[in-house]
């Protein structure tokens, strides 16, 4: 990864740790990744992941050390703008219509024009019949297409993804995966998290594995990985 | 200028959000009537005493009724974790702090301006005679609730007891500028204009709201993102 | 070194406030303490607005430790001021409470960091707890002018001396002595406490 010039890196993250009190969920963690790359974070439940996916998309701070996307720091609003974020909830609002949302997502991402950009993304994962329904009324795989839809929006250069695959219907699945297919030939940066290890191992060019807060394994991607998902546990993990 | 637009489109969203469920909005009014009626029963309306501390009354039916909108204020963010949405937006916390303060400042307003006359006509209140400077009583007092009201619903939105703590929190706070709302509008409310003595409370609520507005403007982010 | 410090602070208090008690013997009792106490809650609430400034500064835990050991050490000053003044009160005027502006001011400037411990109860998660309280401290802080001024126009009668005479100013030093070591008891205990957290979570993590 140091081959890596260092403008060309999209990712950053440089000596960070997390402390909850004296607790370090995360341990001086230095990990990188390139544009055009798609980072799968694996690792236990309670390992860290999520904590560290939210401190690089900006909702927390690290305790030390520093991430920095193309750059920028997370919390800069010019850094927010090229980045995207799925988590565990969908975050669009039950009260209002689908393209009431998109379009309230559109505004604050300053989009030149919030309501056909969108349109545009609900044609393209599928909504476009429902623009106007209440979010509240939607299914549960149209509630993940809107989320979506949502972090794709504005064109993020970096996509932060949470266990994206989970609790996902088999449409919502095949959106995501071309989307994102689409967005890694496109030469944006995708990490994600995940428990899902064949869905993401065949998207993902790179590998971290998490431990108890720290990185146990990072590289590129090999056929081993893909053909079993349990090799990188079994070789670098605890177990 | 993107700072004021996003502020609006934040107050939008919630505004929208608010008036298409009314469950705050509707909740609140009714319990300031209640609480008008409770008053009525615990204080003789037709005494001329009554009449002299009928506007201190007021305001404790007005932070009573604005704590179940404030409550909502960030509460409504949790379903879905739309706050998430909000914090990964590239707008600066201050900005949505004040998109939702100043949804909140409207909608406490509004009910206020409801409960008003039927406070008039409960308590036989000339209020409409010092209407402009009542008025300018009301959006002081109110704004310093909404502000500190919504603060403390940042603090206290992943809290368990909420519901209590958000009062509990904003209320002694309140305290300067609740009292000098109440002074003010005990006179105001009976149709005497703001004497020199009174004036300072004018003053100070004035400061209030200024010291409080950029200090939670500054903090906010603190509270938001840790 | 630590520990014989405190015994050092304490014992010079317990001296001190001997002495003044004995030379003061004539005079009535529940005037000697008023100021001391009040004034070492003042203190200490300057000394929790540093400690939170600091610790949003450096997000060293220790100014959170700091900051809430002082705070609870203010608030029993507090109260014992409050409680004494009511004595006094009771002495002038044969009333136990009469709105007097001090003693009102007083009361509220408790509630606001009563509500201070209320917030630091209620967050579960530790850095959140010392973020949020450190920014609760500074609006707890600016409001005390504020409730003081507008009290005092309320209510402008105190019916309470202020009076800096000599065993008062000793008494004061006492006070601020006993505070100091309540709180360095009290930021040990927050110390210990922080360990044992991080201790636990380590254990279930594993």
């Amino acid at each position: 990864m140091s081959a890596v010039a260092r403008d060309a890196v999209a990712i950053d993250i440089d000596g960070v740790w997390k402390f909850y009190g004296d607790y370090p969920a995360l341990r001086d963690i230095r990990l990188e990744a390139a544009p055009g790359t798609c980072l799968a974070l694996i690792g236990r439940n309670g390992a860290g992941k999520t904590t560290l996916l939210r401190v690089i998309a900006g909702f927390s701070r690290p305790g030390r050390g520093h991430i920095r996307i193309f750059g920028g720091e997370p919390r800069d609003t010019e850094t927010r703008r090229k980045m995207g974020f799925i988590g565990h909830g969908i975050s669009v609002y039950d009260e209002l219509s689908a393209i009431e949302n998109l379009t309230l997502y559109g505004k604050l991402y300053g989009l030149l024009d919030p309501e056909r950009s969108a349109r545009e993304w609900l044609e393209r994962t599928g909504l476009a019949r429902v623009a106007n329904g209440l979010v509240r009324e939607f299914s549960r795989g149209m509630r993940q297409r809107l989320a979506v839809a949502r972090a794709f929006l504005h064109e993020p250069q970096v996509l932060l993804l949470d266990e994206p695959f989970t609790a996902l219907d088999d449409k919502a699945i095949a959106v995501l995966q071309r989307l994102l297919r689409e967005a890694l030939a496109a030469g944006k940066t995708v990490v994600m998290s995940t428990h899902q290890l064949r869905e993401a191992l065949e998207l993902a060019s790179h590998v971290a594995l998490l431990t108890r807060g720290q990185v146990a394994f990072h590289g590129p991607s090999t056929p081993e990985m893909v053909a079993d998902p349990g090799y990188v546990y079994a070789r670098y993990g605890e177990g | 200028m993107r700072f004021f637009r996003q502020v609006w489109v934040v107050t939008v969203k919630d505004l929208r959000a608010e008036l298409r469920t009314k469950e705050a909005i509707n909740s609140s009014l009714a319990f300031a009537l209640v609480i008008l009626l409770m008053f009525s029963f615990a204080f003789d309306p037709g005494a001329d005493t009554t009449r002299d501390i009928a506007g201190g009354l007021l305001w404790i039916v007005f932070a009573f009724a604005g704590t179940l909108v404030l409550n909502r204020s960030f509460a409504r963010e949790l379903p879905n974790d739309c706050l998430d949405g909000l914090i990964a937006a590239p707008v600066s916390g201050a900005a949505l702090f004040l998109g939702k303060a100043f949804a909140n400042f409207l909608l406490v307003l509004a009910v206020q301006l409801v409960s008003l006359p039927i406070f008039g006509v409960f308590y036989n209140v000339p209020w409409t005679k010092q209407f402009p400077e009542l008025f300018l009583v009301l959006v002081l007092g109110t704004w310093g609730l909404t502000v500190v009201g919504t603060v403390s619903s940042a603090l206290t939105v992943n809290i368990r007891l909420r519901e209590l703590m958000l009062p509990m929190l904003t209320y002694p706070i309140m305290f300067p500028a609740l009292l000098g709302a109440m002074e003010l509008t005990a006179g105001l409310v009976t149709g005497q204009p703001i004497d020199a003595e009174k004036s300072g409370f004018l003053k100070m609520m004035v400061g209030f709201d200024i010291i409080y507005t950029a200090v939670s403007l500054v903090l906010v982010e603190t509270i938001l993102v840790g | 070194m630590r520990d014989r410090l405190l015994y050092i602070a304490g014992g010079l208090a317990i001296v001190l406030i001997a002495y003044n008690l004995a030379q003061t013997a004539a005079q009535p009792r529940e005037a000697l303490f008023y100021i001391p106490l009040a004034g070492t809650a003042a203190l200490a609430a300057f000394t929790a607005l540093a400690a939170s400034l600091l610790f949003l500064g450096s997000r060293n835990f220790q100014f959170d430790s700091l900051a809430v050991a002082v705070t609870e050490a203010g608030l029993a000053f507090s109260a014992a001021s409050i409680v004494n003044g009511c004595f006094l009160l009771h002495a002038a005027t044969g009333r136990w409470w009469n709105w007097d502006s001090r003693l009102t001011a007083a009361l509220v400037c408790w509630l606001l960091y009563a509500t201070y411990l209320m917030l630091r109860h209620a967050v579960q998660d530790p850095t959140e707890r010392a973020a949020f309280s450190a920014v609760w401290s500074i609006f707890a802080f600016l409001d005390i002018p504020m409730v003081a001024a507008t009290i005092k126009w309320w209510r402008s009668v105190s019916s309470l001396r202020t009076d800096w005479s000599g065993a008062r100013l000793w008494n004061l030093v006492a006070m601020i002595l006993v505070g100091i070591l309540l709180t360095v008891v009290r930021m040990r205990q927050e110390e210990a406490r922080r360990e044992l957290d991080s201790l636990r979570r380590i254990t279930h993590a594993i």
